[in-house]
């Protein structure tokens, strides 16, 4: 049962800013994922929580309580490591069993325990082996069941699937999302991966260079982006992004013309999904060579250039064309998405 | 199934094991010359008039009746009381060793997982006291020791051992523990550990063999150390080292070089089952850098 509160929280290094001011509340069993690209702090945002460092400014508060000034054990964080931080010495129960051994948990409960974290990620059969004798993915839940043995208040992973290879991955996804249901406890989750965002979270912070880009639900995050970068970060493929010029509620770019839109006249950039848009004979917005066209197995992706910026449009698997036919790309107003040309942050809704 | 890579033409086999072979005998020569050597008596194993006297022992033969005599060991052990100087080796190696890796250990885990930039400055000063001949540092304690009355007694040279030693256990074990990953300690923190804690039950069992290697290196400077303890221990209170020297120094009476040689052969032998009995740590040890995080 937690809490976190994050008010103005800040880390500097000299003059090098890595978190700055973020500000965020994280109700009782949330799950939250950070998401960014590499280097924009996330890690060090959870290792302010976790109390392995210390923020320049700011408050860190669980349960109502400023715990800046806790060592980290005394904050019951439990956190998995990019690196799993297993101990080397130690076999596989020995390391499971040590957060309850250090915190001098009764003794007779501990088998029990340990068997049990063991079992929520099957790693019975493994349970007298060293670290070194086993193979990443099994180290990563060794990490896993660590951290939930003794029932933390508040759960802590670091890009937890960085390690994996694709298909390990995946399947440990879904492992982690059924734990993190069936144990109900605040989770912090790191990644630069927006599809284990997506999947995972509750809500997702969306960060870059050390400053909060958007705070909202994946679905919100997708179909909302706050701002460029936002747009250009989540999404597979990205958000298509082309710069131009509104004149009358009509955007205008070279073979672009999109009529219908309710915003004043200037310079903006408009995006639209790839998914969102229909490839069609005639008659789209956009008329343009094809620049090129990539079979996905249940679609088409079909990009042209407007400008400098490739922009794509997904048409049915069964397309067919030649690079540089002519093909029209149907974006009706409603899918489209307004940023501010300068700032880059969202117009509108 | 030996690939063709890895099998080796049997002439550089040959020539390879017959190179160990030279080489073992090259080095283990002295060592071997000298414990043969120790059980004869000075005529033959200095001798000028034939140098195989110190194979045959023509002489001892004829002063005991047989080829070998302990007249050295029986003359350093019990006449002129060798054991005190080992017993006093032993105090002076016990407490430079542990003293030197306490601080060593502490120190080197403290300037490892700080981020302050003074450590580099400090390890580099470190070093330069490593550098210099400890003869040079002696020099300048004599006068104060004589002054303060702390001349002549044990604790002063552990104390000077220590003072040498410790720039090269602080150097050695700083860089053991860089090879361990800080998320090793921080895990542990998060996992309930104090930072002492996490230190004692995490990194210190990881280390194991970098403590015990660098143990071994503290022992043996203390226990062959000569510049230090022949200029500060006084004559009852000598070392193994310096109460060699001495036997050597009073060659006019006869018998009394093989004293020294006697206690040569006494010196070196508990090294080799120290060496034997620590060898795989040292082994690990040395490649300490394969610890994965
Ligand atoms: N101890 C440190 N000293 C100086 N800069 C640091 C330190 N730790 C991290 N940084 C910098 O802070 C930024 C954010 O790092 P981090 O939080 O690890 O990013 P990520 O989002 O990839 O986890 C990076 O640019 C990194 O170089
Ligand atoms: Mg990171």
């Amino acid at each position: 049962m937690a809490e976190i509160r994050l008010s103005g929280v800040s880390k500097r290094w000299g003059s090098f800013i890595g978190v700055d001011k973020f500000d965020l509340t994280i109700p009782d069993r949330e799950f939250l994922v950070l998401l960014g690209p590499s280097g924009c702090g996330k890690t060090t945002t959870m290792r302010m929580i976790a109390g392995l460092e210390d923020p320049t400014e700011g408050e860190i508060l669980i349960d109502g309580k400023v715990v800046n000034d806790l060592e980290p054990k005394d904050r019951d964080v439990a956190m998995v490591f990019q690196s799993y931080a297993l101990y080397p010495n130690m076999n596989v129960y020995e390391n499971i069993r040590f957060p309850l051994r250090v915190r001098g948990s009764d003794p007779a409960t501990h088998k029990e325990k340990v068997m049990r974290a063991s079992a929520m990620v099957e790693l019975d059969d493994f349970l007298h082996r060293k670290p070194a004798e086993l193979s990443g993915g099994q180290r990563q839940r060794v990490a896993l069941a660590r951290a939930i043995v003794r029932e933390p208040n508040v759960f802590l992973m670091d890009e937890p699937l960085s390690n994996l290879d694709a298909k390990l991955r995946v399947s440990t996804r879904a492992q982690i999302k059924n734990l993190s249901h069936e144990l109900a406890v605040t989770t912090i989750y790191v990644t630069h991966d927006q599809i284990e965002a997506m999947t995972l979270a509750d809500r997702v912070v969306v960060m870059e260079k050390g400053v909060v880009q958007q705070v909202g639900s994946p679905t919100e995050i997708y179909d909302r982006p706050a701002n460029t970068f936002v747009a250009s970060f989540i999404g597979n493929p990205a958000m298509n992004l082309m710069k131009g010029e509104v004149a009358g509620g009509t955007f205008r770019a070279p073979h672009t013309e999109i009529a219908g839109l309710s915003i004043g006249d200037g310079p903006v950039t408009l995006g639209f999904r790839a998914e969102d848009a229909e490839v069609a004979g005639e008659g789209g917005q956009i008329t343009a060579p094809i620049y090129t066209l990539e079979l996905l197995g249940d679609a088409t992706m079909v990009s042209v250039r407007i400008g400098g910026a490739l922009v794509s449009a997904k048409a049915d698997k069964s397309f067919r064309a030649e690079i540089g036919d002519m093909v029209s790309i149907r974006i009706p107003a409603q899918i489209c998405h307004l940023f501010d040309a300068e700032t880059g942050a969202r117009i509108g809704d | 199934m030996a690939s063709k890579a890895q099998r080796t033409p049997t002439g550089l086999k040959i020539a390879a094991n017959l190179f160990v072979v030279v080489w073992l005998i090259l080095a283990a020569f002295p060592f071997l010359w000298t414990f043969w050597g120790s059980f004869k008596v000075e005529l033959d194993f200095f001798s000028i008039a034939d140098w195989t006297n110190a194979l045959t022992g023509k002489n001892t033969e004829a002063t005991y009746g047989r080829p070998f005599t302990g007249a050295g060991y029986h003359g350093a052990w019990v006449q002129e009381e060798f054991w005190r100087a080992v017993i006093n080796t032993f105090i002076v190696c016990f407490f430079v060793v542990l003293t030197s890796l306490t601080i060593g250990t502490l120190g080197g885990y403290a300037l490892s997982r700080s981020g302050f930039r003074y450590t580099f400055w400090l390890l580099i000063i470190a070093l330069i006291f490593r550098a210099m001949p400890p003869i040079t540092l002696v020099a300048g304690y004599l006068l104060p020791f004589f002054e303060w009355n702390l001349w002549g007694i044990l604790p002063t040279t552990i104390i000077v051992l220590v003072a040498i030693n410790q720039p090269f256990t602080l150097w050695m074990l700083h860089s053991f523990f860089q090879n361990i990953p800080k998320e090793l300690d921080e895990s542990a923190k998060v996992d309930g550990c104090t930072q002492f804690q996490a230190f004692r039950h995490v990194i210190v069992p990881v280390m194991w063999p970098g403590v015990i290697t660098t143990g071994l290196f503290s022992f043996l400077l203390a226990y062959n150390d000569f510049a230090v303890t022949s200029m500060l221990l006084s004559e009852s209170n000598r070392t193994m080292v310096p109460e060699i020297a001495a036997f050597l120094g009073t060659t006019y009476t006869e018998g009394n070089v093989m004293f020294a040689v006697a206690a040569v052969v006494s010196a070196t032998a508990p090294l080799f089952v120290l060496v034997m009995f620590f060898q795989r740590q040292i082994v690990s040890g040395l490649t300490a850098g394969a610890v994965k995080g």
